[in-house]
């Protein structure tokens, strides 16, 4: 239930952002919310549900935005490794680092991935710009805490089960009742 | 037996003194009555009183005027602001309304104008085409792409143009049998043949993410003026030939190389993106037919 209810918002995310943030073809600031599920998947879920989740995710991100098949995909798989990475060894409180540290893992990822790419094919990506990244990773960082509380809810919910199995319990007399 | 006599005395005492007291009394209103309904005179007594209740009347009636006066100013005042709070509260329900409605006949308007250039455009179109909206925009800032809502089972396939009524919009990246994905002319990696339009000139028109375009392979030798039209050149299939694409808005004569820098102004407006024109592609068998004298 965990698993379906995060793949489903994580497209929901996808197409809010390639529709509602988008309001002409040029604009620059989009909130990446999808990188926000990826930090929260990379914090709160463990590997195995985490990268069922992110396969449709990449593959919803590469068919609705660019023109290389699969950087999105790298771009989220990388995003979730590094996080995790770092998470896992870092001493201080979660909640302190949390959200400074996806946004800047999704701007250290971004820059590797462009990189990389441009080394391939100079023409195939527009230039890197800083001012542009950082507003982009300044917005995944703003957006971070109210879809991190959103996704907690969403985990909650998702947790509770449909049916009712905890009640469908058979309840055993109690062993210390007196015989009459 | 003395205190009982006194008492005894004072008594007797007292009632002859009211009975005295009842009897003056009575004798002087009867006096008063008598004399008053006799005579109908306003007499001094009347003075007396109308003089000593006119004040305390004319207090009361200054109150009571003031309470009207409060009822009318404030009260009344009050049930009005509530009124007319009312009455505001409707006026701008309707005034919402009629703006809706207004902006809806107007946004009906100005779709309706739009789709009739680009009907016109397609009209002109020597091959068939498919028209298309615009559904989704490519958020990464990498990239300049748009997703249509017609695919392969209009017949749109890879390579075909994408046009609206003010020149070229892109070409088809991908496409499923629904949907397809638009490559726009602004993104880097697309690369449109040209020519521009005096000269006959061919060149290469490439995107640089911005809001203009790059044209290359224009040797230095050809004169080019800025406010010249770039339209398609149609070599190849893809474009139709003589698609509006751009004005050249500024030329950069290098002393070294062979190439003119020139960049475009795009005759379309990438902002507004909305309904387009999905031209199918020519057959090569037809292209080479007409190639062939």
């Amino acid at each position: 239930m965990v698993i379906v209810s995060f793949m489903l918002l994580g497209v929901l995310l996808v197409i809010v952002q390639t529709t509602l943030c988008m309001p002409s073809p040029m604009w620059p600031l989009a909130p990446d919310l999808y990188y926000v599920l990826v930090g929260y998947l990379a914090y709160r879920l463990d590997l195995v549900r985490s990268l069922i989740i992110l396969f449709p995710l990449g593959c919803t991100l590469d068919v609705l935005s660019g023109t290389v098949l699969g950087l999105h995909s790298i771009l989220c798989f990388g995003g979730y490794f590094l996080l995790r990475f770092i998470s896992g060894k870092l001493p201080v409180l979660e909640s302190l680092y949390q959200i400074p540290l996806v946004a800047t893992s999704f701007l250290a990822v971004n820059w590797c991935a462009h990189v990389v790419v441009s080394a391939f094919d100079e023409e195939l990506l527009l230039p890197w710009s800083w001012p542009l990244m950082l507003a982009r990773a300044l917005l995944v960082a703003l957006f971070a805490l109210p879809l991190f509380r959103l996704f907690d809810a969403v985990r909650r919910f998702a947790q509770r089960s449909i049916l009712p199995w905890n009640r469908l319990h058979l309840r055993v007399d109690n062993r210390r009742r007196r015989q009459d | 037996m003395r205190k009982k006599l006194t008492r005894k005395k004072s008594d007797r005492y007292r009632l002859l003194r009211f009975v005295f007291f009842a009897g003056l009394l009575l004798t002087l209103t009867l006096i008063f009555l008598v004399s008053t309904l006799g005579s109908q005179r306003f007499g001094s007594l009347h003075k007396l009183v109308i003089e000593t209740v006119g004040p305390v009347q004319k207090l009361f009636a200054a109150g009571g005027a003031s309470i009207g006066n409060f009822k009318r100013e404030y009260l009344d005042i009050l049930q009005d602001v509530i009124k007319v709070r009312e009455e505001n509260k409707r006026l701008l329900k309707q005034l919402q309304e009629t703006e809706a409605i207004l902006n809806r006949s107007r946004e009906a308007m100005a779709t309706n104008a739009s789709l009739r250039r680009l009907l016109e455009f397609k009209n002109n179109l020597a091959r068939p085409s498919v028209g298309a909206t615009v559904i989704g925009k490519d958020p990464s800032t990498w990239f300049r792409s748009v997703i249509i809502d017609q695919g392969t089972n209009r017949g749109i396939v890879k390579g075909n143009a994408v046009v609206n009524s003010d020149g070229v919009v892109g070409q088809i990246f991908t496409a499923s049998p629904n949907y397809a994905k638009v490559l726009l002319a602004i993104a880097p990696s697309s690369a449109i043949d040209v020519m521009l339009q005096q000269s006959r000139v061919r060149g290469m028109l490439k995107g640089n993410g911005t809001l203009t375009y790059r044209l290359e392979y224009i040797l230095k030798t050809v004169e080019v003026a800025e406010g010249e039209h770039v339209v398609t050149a149609g070599y190849g299939g893809v474009f139709p030939t003589g698609v509006p694409v751009g004005v050249v808005s500024r030329i950069v004569r290098k002393p070294r190389g062979m190439f003119h820098e020139i960049e475009v102004t795009p005759s379309v407006d990438y902002q507004k993106l909305e309904h387009l024109t999905v031209i199918e592609q020519q057959d090569v068998s037809e292209l080479k037919q007409v190639e062939q004298p």
